[in-house]
């Protein structure tokens, strides 16, 4: 099971569940490439359980939301033009 | 003639430990929160700077954290005494910044230690640098805190060594904010992002502390001249391996690339000068690594942001401070001095004027507000020319008596701003706006002499002979010092 984060700029109600989202995800995994960021398309839901992966909610400035969330990552992507 | 001065880090840390302005920390330290608490720690303390020798994950880097997070380590940088108070190092700095500018000297790579390891295509991946995640809740592991970024306008030779932080975002790409009104902004968002043409960069980081001193400076001169003013004799600088920057030959670890013109990814939020998370998660300017090279087992610098002091709380106030004071004198206002509280996060600025006609502290306030440097403060306290502004008991003294409360304060609504502001509005912080106010700390030009109050100082109400008497005799009258 791996374990991620992201961060909203809006409140944690208005974060919609089990529908196709688009943003940055921070992957949690110790080590040396902790908290490498992506872009990624994915499925959240507020069980913890609901998809396989955790997810924790962090808002605009920073601040953790207690409740444990899941993910279901479908794609990451990069947006970087190709050359650069 | 060259002053004293050390011409990289690992002199500089010597130099602190001697003195006892740096610790030498053998206990292994997670880079992930325990690094930068430690370093947030010794900022409010005001304490040594931590040589960390061992950071978990990557064997064979060390860091510095609060490089120059006090007065006496900037004395120290500057080759003074440590005890050297803030207006003897602020004459010392005026001293040599006025001095003829110096070229930078070009040296060979197989001279430059940056150059001991070199790593291109895949092998630069900045994941692999031990950047810290300097406070809970940052969006990202910032690898640049206490460093320089160096740019050059597409048009001219200009050539800017500026502090802009950045994100570790991939193994590849580093993301931060680049205001318009900086002078990188300005190269970036007005000619190279226009012509979609990727601008090349070069993240120094590790330089040595006046090369530091000099990336913070709201100098007008290219900083790699102004370094080498401060230094006495021209800074060693090498060049780039992927394009024609030139950076210090004797700095730790540099990162190479170029800035991405019209793409913004996400970054912060991150614990900022002001003492705040202000800024949210917004999108922002995209460095793209192509190179990393650096010295055999680099040291890291780490400064980290929050509640005074820290390095750019400190050396910002000093430096905005000093380029005031060359500004109203040359404006021929007969200031006694300016000085920025570094506790107020660069946000207070407190000029000491001879109050010579009615309403030279407006005129004061519009000329620091109204130059390159007002966004970054918004408050500016004007005292009279007996006032002591380096002493913040006089400081408030002052504001809070001679200030008055409705005829003392002139409120200017409309003014420059950054998105850093905490008090600002959400909008105020969009679009860069800020409110400025001046406090008048001066008993009108106009009151006779029998109106103006008197002080009841020590130093204002005693003869001289008495206070002299009392001085010789303290002593004797039982007094400690």
């Amino acid at each position: 099971m791996a374990e991620y984060d992201t961060y909203i700029n809006t409140d944690f109600a208005d974060l919609k569940e089990d529908v196709e989202l688009t943003g940055v995800i921070r992957d949690l995994a110790p080590g040396r490439r902790k908290y490498r960021s992506t872009y990624a398309r994915f499925m959240v839901s507020k069980t913890a359980d609901k998809y396989k992966d955790k997810l924790q909610v962090r808002l605009g400035r920073g601040q953790l939301v207690d409740t444990p969330c899941s993910i279901e990552v479908i794609e990451t992507f990069n947006v970087i033009p190709k050359g650069l | 003639m060259a002053y004293k001065y050390y011409k990289d880090n690992r002199a500089y840390i010597n130099a602190l430990l001697q003195t006892g302005d740096a610790v030498v920390v053998n206990e292994e330290v997670d880079w992930d929160m325990e690094l930068g608490a430690i370093v947030r720690r010794i900022c409010e303390r005001k304490g040594p700077s931590p040589y960390f020798k061992n950071i978990k994950d990557y064997p064979g880097f060390e860091a510095l954290g609060a490089p120059i997070a006090n007065y006496r380590k900037l004395a120290i940088a500057m080759g003074l005494e440590p005890e050297t108070p803030v207006p003897g190092i602020a004459a010392e700095y005026l001293r040599r910044a006025a001095t003829a500018p110096i070229m930078p000297r070009i040296i060979d790579k197989k001279e430059a230690p940056c150059k001991e390891v070199v790593l291109l295509g895949d092998d630069a991946d900045i994941m692999n640098l031990p950047a810290p995640m300097v406070h809970d809740g940052d969006g990202g592991r910032y690898i640049c805190t206490w460093h320089f970024v160096v740019a050059k306008d597409l048009d001219t030779p200009f050539v800017n060594w500026g502090m802009y932080r950045q994100m570790l975002f991939d193994e590849k790409t580093m993301v931060g904010p680049v205001l318009p009104f900086s002078d990188m902004g300005k190269m970036f968002h007005n000619k190279y992002a226009p012509r979609n043409i990727p601008m090349p960069f070069a993240t120094v980081i590790s330089p040595d502390p006046l090369a530091a001193i000099a990336s913070c400076a709201p100098t007008s001169l290219p900083e790699d001249q102004f370094t080498s003013m401060l230094m006495g004799e021209p800074v060693e600088v090498v060049k780039c391996e992927t394009s024609d920057l030139y950076v210090p030959a004797h700095a730790e670890i540099i990162i190479e690339g170029v800035v991405v013109p019209n793409v913004m990814i996400e970054e912060a939020p991150f614990g900022e000068y002001t003492g705040y998370r202000t800024s949210p998660r917004e999108k922002r300017t995209v460095y793209r690594v192509k190179a990393i090279t650096m010295r055999k087992n680099p040291i890291m610098s780490v400064s980290n942001m929050g509640v005074p002091t820290d390095e750019g709380q400190l050396l910002r106030s000093f430096s905005l401070a000093l380029e005031m004071d060359k500004l109203l004198k040359e404006q021929g206002i007969p200031i006694t001095g300016v000085y920025m509280l570094p506790e107020s996060t660069h946000h207070l600025v407190v000029v000491g004027v001879k109050p010579s006609y009615a309403n030279i502290a407006t005129q004061i306030g519009q000329i620091v507000f109204g130059s390159k440097l007002g966004p970054w403060f918004h408050m500016c306290i004007v005292v009279d020319d007996k006032t002591d502004i380096y002493n913040k008991d006089e400081v408030i003294h002052a504001l809070c008596t001679r200030c008055h409360p409705t005829k003392g304060i002139t409120v200017t609504p409309n003014g420059v701003g950054t998105p850093l502001n905490p008090y600002a509005w959400p909008e105020e912080r969009q679009y860069g706006r800020g409110g400025k106010v001046v406090f008048d700390c001066l008993f009108p030009p106009e009151w006779p002499a029998s109106m103006i109050p008197i002080k009841v100082s020590f130093d204002n109400v005693y003869p001289k002979h008495i206070q002299e008497k009392v001085i010789s005799k303290w002593h004797q009258y039982g007094f400690e010092d």
